[in-house]
Parts: structure tokens; C-alpha cells; sequence
């Protein structure tokens, strides 16, 4: 389950996506833990995430960001477009002694300064190491920095070449077209903030 | 999945949103069973505006491809839903990836392309000859006849899903050696894989594996994931 890993992208346009992942560990401290997992969600929704989600709930374009956040169990996400407010959720998490793991997606660099803001410590990384074998199968780069913003691949690449024609003739706005995507994203992981300009991009070519 | 075709009206909304291309046009909507993955998105996206998907409980061994390929199912033995453990995720608390370990996350299949469990199979037994440990509570190595060689239930090896990850782990130093067999295995297999390298972090906030990683030829990503060490309580060791 490393879904929030392999998000494609350039330093630049990778400068606003920022997943927050709470989790219990089976088995462990399991007990009691929906309330922390709904505690997390209340708190990153206090800081205007682009989308929070909960498997089996869905995400806010596709559920009522109310119901995520009163019934999440299992696991909880949130994405956020800039490191300050990602700071800034981890030191009011850091506050809140809630116990679970958290795991924050992001470029490096800027994880470790907010970890640093934050008064924490990166624990474990995980690194992407590329993609391997017949790559010549793999869509355009830019398709994949849409596409891997939903790790379980639930975003084809079909669909984001449909919609970013739909933009091109003016038939969609990016925003819809990119919220259409996120849909597709049970976890609530993708990022349709990121979406859009990429949309944009494509749809100017 | 199916497709009621005496529902169909063939307004065709519903082919971009397949992942593997498996929805076509004859007079109606079909999907071509052999490279559905069962994986429930063109039911989900709410796209059709016939209600024409249809969703069964499949048989062994297509059963595989829901629980590898929809995030909704889970997994039995695991208790997770999606492909793989909470690897690195809960590190803090489980203690899995001790200072010194590297963990490693092959997934097939992934992105967007699918694989069969052939490839997963063959890369597998190259890992296990490399001297890898498997995880225990992934559902790739509980499809495995025998995890010191990797070999896969044979049942399963047509079986396409979207993805299905090799989750194993090794001590550090091992890395160059497994990476190496990867690489030789990657030549051997008709889909793509990403890779997942894990590590623990120094008290520094350095990490032992990017040096290792550049040193042969492997630069790790810009971007990933980060533990932030927030789980409680910790592993013996998981300061
Ligand atoms: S279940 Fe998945 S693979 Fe099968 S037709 Fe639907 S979207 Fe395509
Ligand atoms: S969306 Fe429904 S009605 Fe339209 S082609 Fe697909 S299955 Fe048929």
C-alpha cells in the first residue's frame, strides 16, 4: 500500500503537492483508533486541504467531506499545495498526541524543513527508484503526472488525454475536468489543485 | 465486470474511464474479460447513464483480480484493503525496517499498465535468489508454494490485475546485489514495475541508503514518503 509513492513530476511542479497519510498499526494501537483517524481529518480540514479522503468513504468530490471525517476508519488522507500549511498541521498534530503514524508525501527537501518547523523528526523514508521494464508500454510524462497522483491507478490515462481534449475545446473548465479525476481516486489522495495547472499545460499544446 | 448489453445504448462515455482499455465498441459496450481487472471503476465513476455495469463475485482463481486491482476489497488474511502491508507506514510502532535494513516494494503493474502474476512470479524467484525475506503479511508472498524460492502458485499465473506488489526486505549493504537482480529480472517481464527503496532515518536526519543508491547508478527520487515518527508506542529502537 504505497500509494501516495511515485507521484511523477519536476521540482517545480511538484512544489505544490503534499499528502498527509494518518494509520494505525494493526494489532498495536488499533484500539479506539477511528476517533484519532477522524481527530486527524478534523484538524487538516482546519487548514483547507484541496482533498481529504478515507477508503471506502471516498473523497470530498465524491462524499460529504462531513461524513469522511465522522466516519474514517482504517486509514485517513489530506492534501495540501503549500509546505507552510503542511507545518503547520503537523505541529497542531504534534499537539494533539493523537499516537497514530503519520506519513507526509512530498519533495524531500521540503518534508524535512517542515518536520524541522514542526519540532519532529523524520523516522523512515521511502524512496521511489523509477519505473522498470517495458516502459516503452507507459503513456506520455505528462500523462503520468496526473495518472500517479492516484497510486491505485483508478485515473486512466485514457481519461486524462479525454478531458484534457474536453479543456482544449472549451467544453470544460480544468477545474471540473480535474475534480472529475479526483473522483475517481477512492483514497482521496489526488490532487486536483495540481491537476488543473497540468490540464492547462496540456490543453494549450 | 459485465455489461448488460440489453441496457447498452451505446453512447460510449464510458471507455476513457477504464484503466486497462477493456471496454470497446460492437453494437453496444463490451468489455474483453480477459483484460478486465475487475477493478470496479467504470461501475464506480457513475458514468453510465443506464446503470449497464454489472459486478459478480468471481471464482478462484479470477478472484485474485478484484482483491489485487479494487481498493475497496480486502484483502482476508491481511485484513488490508489495497496490495500491499503498511511497510513503512507504522514503522515507528512495528519496528519492521531496523537501522542497518532496507526495504524494498516491487509493484507491478504499476502505473496503469497491469501485469499478469507470471512476471510477478519470475521476478520473485530472482529477489528469493538474491536472498531477500519476503513479508510475511503480503498478499504476493501468500500466494507463494514457497517463499525460499519465490515460486508462485502456479494457479494464479495468468491472472491479470492492475497491480500486485513484492514487498521484501534485506540488510542494507545487500542492496547493490538485489538492486542488481532487479534490474536483470526487470529485462525478463512484459509490464513495467515501480520500484519502493525504504530506510531509516539517522538522528541526523540523514539517510544511510542515498549513498548507496547514487554510488551505483540508482539516484532515489526527489519526492516520497516520510514516516514523521508521530505513532505510539514506539518499537524497541523506533526512538
Ligand atoms: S472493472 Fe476495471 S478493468 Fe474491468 S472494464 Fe471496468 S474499469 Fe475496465
Ligand atoms: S456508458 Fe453505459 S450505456 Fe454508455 S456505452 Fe458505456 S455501458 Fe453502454
Amino acid at each position: 500500500m504505497t500509494h501516495t509513492l511515485h507521484r511523477k513530476g519536476t521540482v517545480e511542479n511538484l512544489s505544490d503537492d503534499y499528502v498527509l497519510l494518518c494509520i494505525p498499526a494493526k494489532g498495536i494501537n488499533e484500539e479506539g483508533s477511528p476517533a484519532k483517524l477522524q481527530e486527524f481529518l478534523r484538524i487538516a480540514w482546519g487548514h483547507n486541504p484541496v482533498n481529504i479522503g478515507s477508503i471506502v468513504l471516498g473523497n470530498m468530490y465524491s462524499a460529504e467531506p462531513e461524513t469522511i471525517m465522522a466516519n474514517a476508519r482504517e486509514v485517513a488522507h489530506a492534501v495540501f499545495v503549500d509546505p507552510q500549511t503542511v507545518a503547520e498541521v503537523l505541529k497542531e498534530l504534534k499537539e494533539a498526541e493523537l499516537g497514530m503514524s503519520v506519513v507526509v508525501s512530498g519533495l524531500f527537501k521540503a518534508v524535512s524543513e517542515c518536520c524541522h518547523k514542526a519540532g519532529l523528526k523524520r523516522h523512515t523514508v521511502n524512496y521511489s527508484l523509477g519505473i522498470w521494464g517495458k516502459t516503452e508500454k507507459l503513456p506520455s510524462e505528462e500523462v503520468l503526472e496526473v495518472t500517479t497522483m492516484c497510486g491505485h491507478g483508478m485515473v486512466s490515462s485514457s481519461l486524462v488525454n479525454f478531458l484534457a481534449e474536453e479543456v482544449k475545446k472549451g467544453r470544460k473548465s480544468a477545474e471540473d475536468a480535474a475534480k472529475e479525476m479526483a473522483k475517481q481516486c477512492v483514497c482521496g489522495i489526488f490532487n486536483p489543485t495540481r491537476a488543473a495547472k497540468l490540464l492547462t499545460a496540456m490543453a494549450a499544446k | 465486470m459485465r455489461i448488460d448489453s440489453e441496457t447498452c445504448i451505446a453512447c460510449e462515455l464510458c471507455l476513457p474511464y477504464c484503466p486497462m482499455g477493456a471496454i470497446s465498441m460492437d453494437d453496444v459496450a463490451v468489455i474483453d474479460q480477459e483484460e478486465c481487472v475487475d477493478c470496479g471503476v467504470c461501475l464506480r465513476s457513475g458514468v453510465c447513464p443506464s446503470d449497464c455495469f454489472i459486478e459478480e463475485a468471481a471464482p478462484w482463481p479470477r478472484s485474485l483480480r478484484a482483491t489485487f486491482s479494487n481498493p475497496l476489497t480486502v484483502h482476508k488474511e491481511t485484513r488490508i484493503a489495497g496490495r500491499g502491508t503498511e511497510e513503512m507506514k507504522t514503522n515507528e510502532v512495528t519496528g519492521r525496517f531496523k537501522r542497518g535494513w532496507a526495504g524494498l516494494g516491487v509493484e507491478f503493474g504499476r502505473p496503469g499498465i497491469g501485469t499478469r502474476f507470471r512476471d510477478v512470479d519470475k521476478v520473485a524467484q530472482a529477489l528469493a535468489k538474491a536472498g531477500v525475506e519476503f513479508e510475511p503479511m503480503n498478499p504476493v508472498t501468500r500466494l507463494m508454494v514457497d517463499q525460499s524460492t519465490g515460486k508462485i502458485n502456479d494457479e494464479v499465473l495468468n491472472e491479470k490485475v492492475l497491480s500486485a506488489i513484492i514487498e521484501c526486505r534485506f540488510p542494507l549493504e545487500k542492496a547493490p546485489a538485489v538492486l542488481g537482480a532487479l534490474k536483470e529480472a526487470a529485462k525478463e517481464i512484459d509490464t513495467v514495475f515501480s520500484v519502493d527503496f525504504i530506510n531509516r532515518v539517522e538522528p541526523d536526519d540523514s539517510v544511510p541508503a542515498e549513498r548507496i543508491l547514487t554510488e551505483i547508478g540508482i539516484p532515489p527520487s526527489i519526492n516520497g514518503k516520510n514516516n514523521v515518527g508521530l505513532g505510539r508506542p514506539l518499537a524497541e529502537g523506533g526512538d
